[in-house]
């Protein structure tokens, strides 16, 4: 979160928006924004019906070596202007591969 | 009846396909990029770090932290120094150092929150002033803090400096035992390092902000 924070700048200037989706709760959502000073929206989405459709929760849980299952993982993805998905990475995002990436669409997006 | 060859004319296919082979394995060798070596040594005294760097390093004895998760700090040395444990002192150059802000003051705030938190040792500001630093505005830190629990201190100093749009970091920590005592030396090398310290290409968000710029166009 700190890192798209720190790029937040260059992300607007290729057009792109950022959207953080959690499945804490509005509270406890707004205190770690402020915490860490973040200016876009954090979602709260407690029963993961948004993480669902873009891989984030899975009905086959992975297992820890407890036997515990990770339903959540940490994901991030890129949807264009027209709504398809282009990027989909697991675990650290990784801000630099993203703003390659956000440059190449905007290429695609003027014709260039 | 016996069929004559001429032997020139059976060895030039040979001939041609050796060259072929020839070009094919050069071509092959031409297609491996030469991975840049991690520090050269250059004749003005200095080393060379992956092509892109160019500092005074610190002398014989500090080894070369090799960041294994990526993403912590760009480049960093070690000297594991005599004494009980913990006595080490690390320095490090980070072009991502935590916090978002692009302004130094808050970023300093942001950092110093942030900085050696998992060590539990919280530490304290001893002073912070602002400085010029590669011609560019800087901040100087001086931070103190230990961990009576796990009988360790450290002391560091931290230069966020300005560089185009975005704030890269130097710092330098050293750690003793709580009964150890400081050693100014190191940090004497860690200056050296940052006063020499030179960028020989442009950086990732430099080449970005070219590239948006030549969108744009």
């Amino acid at each position: 979160m700190d890192g798209h924070q720190r790029d937040l700048y260059l992300y607007e200037r290729l057009n792109a928006r950022v959207l953080g989706v959690s499945m804490d709760d509005v509270t406890t959502n707004k205190y770690f924004a402020q915490s860490l000073g973040l200016e876009f929206p954090i979602l709260s989405n407690t029963l993961a019906w948004m993480g669902a459709p873009y891989g984030a929760y899975s009905d086959k849980p992975p297992f820890l070596p407890d036997g515990s299952p990770i339903r959540f993982g940490r994901r991030t993805v890129v949807i264009d202007k027209k709504g398809i998905v282009r990027y989909i990475k697991n675990g650290s995002p990784d801000n630099r591969e993203i703003l390659e990436l956000l440059v190449k669409l905007e290429k695609e997006f003027q014709g260039k | 009846m016996e069929r004559q060859t001429k032997p020139g004319l059976t060895l030039r296919p040979w001939v041609a396909m050796l060259i072929m082979i020839g070009l094919l394995l050069g071509g092959c060798a031409m297609m491996i990029p030469e991975k840049p070596q991690t520090l050269v040594p250059t004749d003005r005294g200095t080393a060379i770090f992956l092509e892109k760097y160019e500092f005074k390093r610190p002398p014989a004895g500090w080894l070369l932290m090799k960041n294994l998760e990526g993403g912590d700090f760009e480049l960093g040395f070690l000297k594991v120094e005599k004494g009980a444990f913990p006595s080490q002192t690390t320095f490090i150059f980070d072009d991502e150092p935590f916090g978002n802000s692009r302004q130094l003051e808050t970023r300093a705030r942001q950092y110093c929150t942030r900085f050696l938190f998992d060590s539990g040792m919280f530490p304290e500001i001893k002073k912070q002033e602002a400085v010029e630093l590669m011609g560019q505005p800087a901040l100087a830190i001086h931070l103190e803090g230990e961990n009576p629990n796990r009988n360790e201190k450290a002391k560091s100093k931290v230069y966020l400096i300005k560089k185009g749009e975005r704030i890269i970091s130097f710092v330098c920590t050293q750690w003793r035992p709580l009964s150890g005592d400081f050693d100014p030396e190191p940090f004497e090398y860690f200056e050296t390092f940052v006063r020499s310290f030179k960028f020989l290409k442009p950086s990732f968000h430099e080449e970005l902000n070219e590239k948006m710029r030549k969108l744009k166009g």
